[in-house]
């Protein structure tokens, strides 16, 4: 770049543009936070901490589903990540360019799959299975936050394969040929040079799912059974993972959103529900992506 | 995501303005949507029918202006009318629907056939948990609720407790539309759920008789025509103002002969075998 700094028209234009995604941006979040601003004066932080939500009442607490969406994310992660990751190291480090690009294409046409058909496979096959599984347990149906974690644990797994692939393979070959050339197999160089200078881009790939995950609406509402009011009584066990629960996204794709219209407070909740729910995905989605570009030094 | 959410809007605002579009109750969109293709084929209409949040869906997309035909299988409540001041909402009643109280395949072998309003209140509020308190196998009631705005969940509180809003304070696994309500009880052992008689089907899916002073009533057509089933409905269609045009149309031909002839093939009532209509201004 020279000095002279002129703006051309093109410039311009697509400043313009630029500008206006930033406004769109910002005019959602200040119609979010206006519209729940009736939910937030009644509540106050109980609305984040309270656990229960009966709108015929007027009562509004969200925990039980943040527990839900914390819970459903945790047991798509606990699958996908694994797996995922795996098929990335055996594409990135052992197959030739054209191999691991066709194999790239395929997975990455599973993440175009319309959710609400991985829904109805959903239905059709995993609520079934995880009842008949799990019957020694004795849930009462097969629709569980399991269900739905591993339903999701299935989408985002392209997601976290193609990200983490891409991690890899930023990895430059000298550092692999070094490693080799030290004597360390290939065994030895993928755990010790490429997972590790590829970490920041496998955290990411992990976080951008998470993100896609926590936002999902249609195919975990078909599957997780939608309870309300579900606060275990241990945080941290398992068995509130074969009882139904309910997400912050099915809560907003549920009937009530229609139900809400037109009552300022119950509108509040649910607009609030939203606004909880898109600090939540940016904030993860914005980690990831910082994550994601920060240089690889060599 | 939003794309997905963004394009139909998009394409719903640039369609032609003739375009008949309707939303409401998937227990009247059955004889509905047969007309409209009845319309669509010999009237070549063009008709968009969806059945988005069930009833209460209906009232909001009409109340809205989103749509022309709502379908409704409860009354609009004074509140909806308040929520929305400028729509003259105006019910037209093609005919009539029971709530039956389905259960699943074990729970009807198990032996039980019939249970009476008490039994049903008291599983509702959770002080019988299991099948075996009344008369059936050693099993727990699994319960899934009809999601709230549901015209089903509204007759259903109503009988037991007079208002939807003097209704308890329940969570319950929710499921929405028939279709889901009946594939989950037929897949769940111990199943309980309320559900539109006519769907009802006696193979996967069974409705239990009410017992009403010692009287065993199953929702039948007879016991529906005269009342004497508790858990029963009207259907209807829902219009801003007197219908005109396109949606006169719709509504004049599922009052007719060959409209009420759907709507009975559905396995409701049709209006003719209906001992007393009801009317609500």
């Amino acid at each position: 770049m020279t000095g002279r700094r002129r703006w051309s028209l093109t410039k311009w234009v697509s400043g313009t543009f630029s500008v206006f995604a930033l406004l769109a941006l910002a005019a959602l979040l200040v119609l979010f936070i206006r519209q729940s601003l009736p939910v937030w004066r009644q509540e106050g932080w109980g609305f984040l901490t309270g656990k229960r939500w009966f709108y015929r009442q007027e009562e509004f607490g969200l925990a039980p589903m943040l527990h839900g969406t914390v819970a459903v994310a945790l047991v798509a992660l606990g699958l996908a990540a694994p797996l995922g990751i795996g098929a990335a190291i055996f594409t990135a480090e052992f197959l030739s360019t054209r191999l691991r690009l066709i194999v790239k294409v395929a997975i990455e046409l599973l993440a175009g799959i319309p959710s609400v058909v991985y829904g109805l496979l959903g239905i059709l096959l995993l609520r079934d299975w995880v009842y008949e599984a799990m019957e020694r347990f004795e849930p009462l149906s097969g629709d569980t936050l399991l269900t739905g974690g591993i339903l999701l644990g299935v989408m985002i797994l392209p997601t976290i394969m193609t990200l983490s692939d891409d991690a890899l393979r930023t990895v430059p070959a000298s550092q692999r040929l070094a490693a080799r050339a030290l004597g360390l197999n290939s065994t030895e160089t993928v755990l010790h040079v490429s997972l590790r200078q590829a970490l920041p881009g496998l955290v990411a790939a992990i976080l951008l799912a998470v993100g896609r995950a926590c936002g999902e609406m249609i195919a975990v509402f078909l599957v997780v059974g939608r309870q309300d009011n579900q606060w275990p009584d241990k945080l941290f066990s398992a068995k509130p993972l074969l009882e139904a629960g309910q997400t912050l996204s099915t809560k907003l794709g549920s009937s009530e959103t229609n139900i809400a219209y037109g009552d300022p407070l119950h509108w509040a909740a649910m607009v609030a529900l939203g606004l909880v729910l898109l600090a939540l995905v940016t904030f993860i989605t914005a980690i990831g992506v910082r994550l994601q570009r920060s240089p690889h030094e060599t | 995501m939003k794309l997905a959410i963004l394009f139909p809007t998009l394409l719903s605002l640039s369609a032609a303005a003739e375009t008949l579009k309707i939303n409401g109750s998937t227990t009247v969109n059955l004889p509905v949507a047969e007309a409209a293709e009845v319309l669509r084929a010999e009237k070549k209409m063009d008709i968009q029918i969806d059945t988005q949040g069930g009833s209460s869906g209906g009232i909001s997309m009409l109340g809205e202006g989103l749509v022309q035909v709502g379908m409704i299988s409860k009354h609009v409540s004074q509140t909806d009318r308040e929520k929305f001041p400028k729509c003259q909402y105006k019910e037209i009643q093609i005919g009539e629907d029971a709530v039956a109280l389905i259960v699943s395949k074990d729970v009807w072998e198990g032996g039980v056939k019939t249970v009476t309003k008490e039994q049903v209140a008291d599983i509702y509020e959770g002080r019988i948990k299991n099948w075996k308190e009344v008369g059936g196998p050693d099993r727990r009631i699994v319960f899934f609720n009809k999601e709230p705005g549901r015209g089903t969940w509204e007759v259903f509180v109503h009988w037991l407790y007079g208002d939807p809003k003097k209704a308890p304070q329940v969570s319950f696994p929710e499921v929405g539309g028939n279709e889901e309500t009946r594939n989950k009880v037929a897949s769940t052992k111990g199943a309980l759920s309320q559900l539109s008689s006519s769907w009802a089907d006696g193979k996967t899916v069974f409705a239990l008789s009410l017992k009403v002073d010692g009287k065993e009533i199953a929702p039948v057509t007879a016991n529906i025509a005269s009342r004497i089933y508790p858990l029963s409905r009207p259907l209807f269609v829902l219009t801003n103002g007197e219908p005109s045009g396109e949606s006169k149309v719709l509504i004049d031909f599922l009052l007719s002969e060959r409209g009420q002839q759907l709507v009975k093939k559905h396995g409701y009532l049709p209006l003719a075998e209906l001992k007393a209509p009801e009317t609500r201004p």
